[in-house]
């Protein structure tokens, strides 16, 4: 098994550089990765209430799946494999909520190793040129994308190389990374980090439950998404999004900060 | 007569004339009803004639079925495998029920809760402050009432204020910080006062990460309910989903087959083994230690793939199904052996390399320091307990899943080995280089257990057995636990009347019962050292706020 033998290291106090260099154009994930929700030509035929999160719909006769909304826990191709296939890849990130939900006969808007390796080539030119700075805001998370978004430290994944720094105020951000649902609790707080963040800005949306509420809904305790409290730039879905993930939406962002800023 | 008999008979003798007739429900769970008013005479004796500890206050909305709300105290028998449920009604004419908090210093934030999420009052509370709710809340919204409509989205804007204590004094200053943090963490507010440098007073203040866990489970599938669970704390997932999968199984008679407890148990330590190692890491590079911390986190990535390979996600997120697991660690045994040795020989030479720099032990040692008898009276659980000389585990002291079949705690093998472990215990001094040094312990325990799990998988491969329809009946209700990588997670579910939803589901997390550490943790600390005694403590906001 490859995997294993990537994790049987050299010695670990003196193993020299442990970061991936092709992070981005070589995937990361294993086969068994609950990625994302392909929907199959018998979908026509199916309609399962049963989704948690209520991914699921069906409109006008076409089943449709949110990706924004996915907890990726598997359970509609358990229910009706003829319909629904959970494949590995992970979903890409998106500019537009409705780019995540896909349309039966649609396309599924997977990463596939090509596309984030040219996006990778396209862009880190400009990063590095720039240094990004990123005020992370958790605004009602269960801390699974906390744990990811650390992981982006860590010398594998090592976002410092990108010129990607995580800065302790809002006053010397670029972009807002901000994950869960919105809770009523913070929402406050949450208006005033953006309010203090200066222009250009930009808003990352990080996880199922900043995307749409996730497993959470919208509720007394949940605007359902981010999205209800400030204006939202970029959306990564997952729950939670592999880092690679939430590195692709920093990606996107870029975008959005580069063209401001030169001018 | 075993042990639980023994305290249950002293039981049923304590509270003979003063309750009802003591029924023991799932085997170790006693049930006694009494008069709201008769409670604190009660818990003091359960407390001192019974070695009762408040493990838990759950109220349930029963208006519709039985015409008031229902109070239970839960209390945990210490040193045997018994929990005691005290329950007691509250007349909704009169939502008031007596305060216990001067008995018992945690059950104030319970109480607290109660008030904002039933509307019923604590009379006698030393502090009838709003918890959960925060300011933009209107008065007489509860929304665990059954009347209270899910979607209710709160009016105004931060009308109310919040009061904290205030400190005076010559040269006492305040620092408010939060609820949005300088690193990459979750939310919450902390109000110090300092002397100088010293910190003479720290008030927290959280629940911003609340997400209405509770309500929402009422409003879903035992399955759905399921996967809420395992995000009330994403890096609880395993605990957590294993606490509410065994309480439906207990409600529903059922037990997991043998090759399900097992898998459970091995992905329960692979979640604590991530975890301490993550912990560790933030504290070696709170410590200034950036090379030892880098180490760490390449072991904590290391272990969350091998999760990845073996589970489909990182974070370990759908292991659990009711009934069993989704998942067979046998097929993966070989690579979850190779990863996890080759990691804790890894693991102890980063350890090693860490104890040898003094200035990370010199910061560590005799900083953050919580006293073993205020560790006890706050209910403090987990590793945070058990670094204060505080001799609770969950996993031996009500051995669940195939726990019961382990050798949990090796300390406790042979006569000399448990003196050794007493010893140990009683040395632990509580400051944050004792709760390093447990952390590190713990890991190598869990790949101690994980082993001799791998080496006796046995059952016959079945990984589910049903739970559903008729075995589960409605109003049906139990207890179900696990020891998370932070302690202690305590589950009561009630079933509801279609016998495919939950009436209630509460949860008490370890960090719930372990938040109050830190207000006395970082008394007459500096304000430097607050990161390294909070990172120590590794709380989880989003598992207390839910
Ligand atoms: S994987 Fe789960 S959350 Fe996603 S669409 Fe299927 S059932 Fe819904
Ligand atoms: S998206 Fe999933 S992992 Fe992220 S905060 Fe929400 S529940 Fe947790």
């Amino acid at each position: 098994m490859t995997r294993a033998r990537d994790r049987r290291q050299r010695d670990i106090l003196h193993n020299g550089v442990e970061t991936d260099r092709r992070l981005l154009d070589r995937p990361r994930y294993s086969e068994g990765f609950r990625g994302t929700v392909a929907l199959l030509p018998g979908a026509a035929g199916v309609s399962w209430p049963g989704c948690a999160s209520g991914a699921i719909r069906r409109e006008g006769g076409k089943v449709t799946v949110d990706l924004g909304r996915c907890l990726m826990c598997g359970r509609c191709q358990e229910a009706a494999p003829e319909a629904f296939a959970i494949e590995s890849g992970w979903t890409r990130p998106a500019r537009r909520r409705g780019d995540l939900v896909t349309v039966q006969g649609g396309d599924v808007p997977v990463a596939s190793a090509q596309d984030a390796g040219a996006l990778l080539l396209e862009k880190v030119g400009r990063v590095l040129g720039r240094s990004l700075a990123i005020r992370e805001v958790d605004a009602g998370s269960c801390n699974g994308c906390e744990v990811e978004i650390s992981a982006l430290s860590n010398p594998v994944y090592d976002v410092e190389r990108f010129g990607v720094r995580f800065v302790a105020s809002p006053r010397h951000a670029d972009v807002l990374l901000v994950t869960g649902v919105g809770a009523t609790n913070l929402e406050d707080a949450l208006r005033r980090t953006y309010d203090a963040t200066p222009h250009p800005k930009v808003v990352v949306a990080v996880g199922a439950c900043a995307c749409s509420g996730g497993i959470f809904g919208e509720t007394y305790a949940s605007a359902g998404g981010v999205a209800g409290i400030v204006p939202v730039d970029v959306y990564v879905p997952g729950c939670p999004p592999r880092p690679e993930a939430v590195l692709y939406g920093i990606l996107l962002a870029v975008d959005r900060v580069a063209p401001q800023k030169t001018s | 007569m075993t042990a639980p008999a023994v305290r249950l008979e002293r039981l049923r003798g304590e509270l003979a004339g003063r309750a009802s007739s003591v029924s023991v429900k799932h085997g170790n769970e006693a049930h006694v009803e009494a008069e709201l008013l008769d409670l604190p005479a009660i818990c003091e004796r359960v407390r001192d004639s019974c070695g009762g500890r408040l493990a838990m206050v759950a109220c349930s909305d029963e208006r519709r079925t039985k015409g008031r709300y229902v109070l239970r105290y839960v209390f945990d028998m210490v040193g045997v495998d018994l929990f005691v449920v005290l329950s007691a009604g509250v007349d909704p004419a009169e939502p008031s029920f007596p305060s216990i908090a001067s008995l018992f210093p945690a059950a104030t934030r319970y109480e607290r809760e109660v008030r904002d999420m039933f509307g019923l009052v604590a009379a006698g509370s030393p502090d009838p402050r709003p918890m959960v709710l925060h300011d933009r809340w209107p008065d007489g919204a509860h929304p665990l009432r059954k009347d209270f409509a899910i979607g209710t989205r709160p009016g105004g804007t931060d009308a109310r204020g919040y009061e904290f204590m205030e400190v005076a004094g010559d040269g006492v200053s305040e620092i408010p910080v939060g609820p949005v943090h300088a690193g990459v963490i979750e939310p919450g507010h902390f109000r110090f006062s300092v002397l100088g440098e010293s910190i003479v007073n720290l008030e927290t203040r959280l629940f911003y990460a609340h997400r209405g866990v509770e309500k929402l489970a009422e409003g879903m599938t035992l399955d759905q309910a399921l996967l809420l669970s395992e995000r009330i704390s994403g890096d609880e997932a395993v605990a957590n989903s294993t606490a509410f999968c065994q309480a439906i199984e207990r409600a529903a008679g059922a037990e997991a087959p043998r090759r399900a407890t097992e898998t459970r148990a091995i992905c329960a330590e692979l979640e604590r083994i991530y975890n301490h190692i993550g912990t560790l890491a933030g504290l070696t590079l709170d410590a200034g230690f950036a090379y030892g911390a880098s180490r760490l986190l390449l072991l904590k990535e290391r272990v969350m793939s091998l999760n990845e390979d073996f589970t489909g996600s990182r974070l370990l997120f759908g292991v659990n199904r009711l009934g069993g697991v989704g998942v067979d660690a046998l097929l993966v045994a070989g690579e979850v052996s190779e990863t996890v040795s080759a990691v804790l020989e890894d693991f102890r030479k980063v350890v090693e390399a860490i104890r040898d720099e003094s200035s990370v032990i010199d910061r560590l040692s005799g900083t953050g320091t919580i006293a073993p008898g205020l560790a006890f009276e706050l209910g403090l659980q987990g590793i945070v307990a058990r670094s204060s000389g505080v001799d609770v585990d969950t996993r031996r002291d009500h051995p669940y899943g195939a726990y019961g079949l382990l050798r949990v705690d090796k300390h406790h093998d042979t006569r000399r080995q448990a003196t050794e472990f007493g010893v140990k215990l009683a040395k632990a001094r509580g400051d944050v280089l004792a709760r390093f040094d447990s952390r590190v312990d713990e890991v190598e325990g869990s790949a101690e257990i994980i082993d001799q799990l791998l080496v006796k998988m046995g059952g016959d491969g079945t990984l589910t057995v049903p739970v559903a329809g008729e075995m589960l009946e409605p109003f049906a209700s139990a207890l179900g636990y696990a020891e998370s990588h932070r302690g202690r997670t305590l589950h009561w579910v009630v079933i509801g009347d279609d016998r495919d939803s939950l009436l209630r589901y509460k949860v008490r997390t370890a960090s719930f019962a372990n938040w109050p550490a830190i207000e006395v943790a970082v008394l007459n600390d500096i304000v430097a050292d607050f990161p390294l005694i909070n990172k120590s403590l590794d709380l989880s906001y989003a598992a207390n706020d839910l």
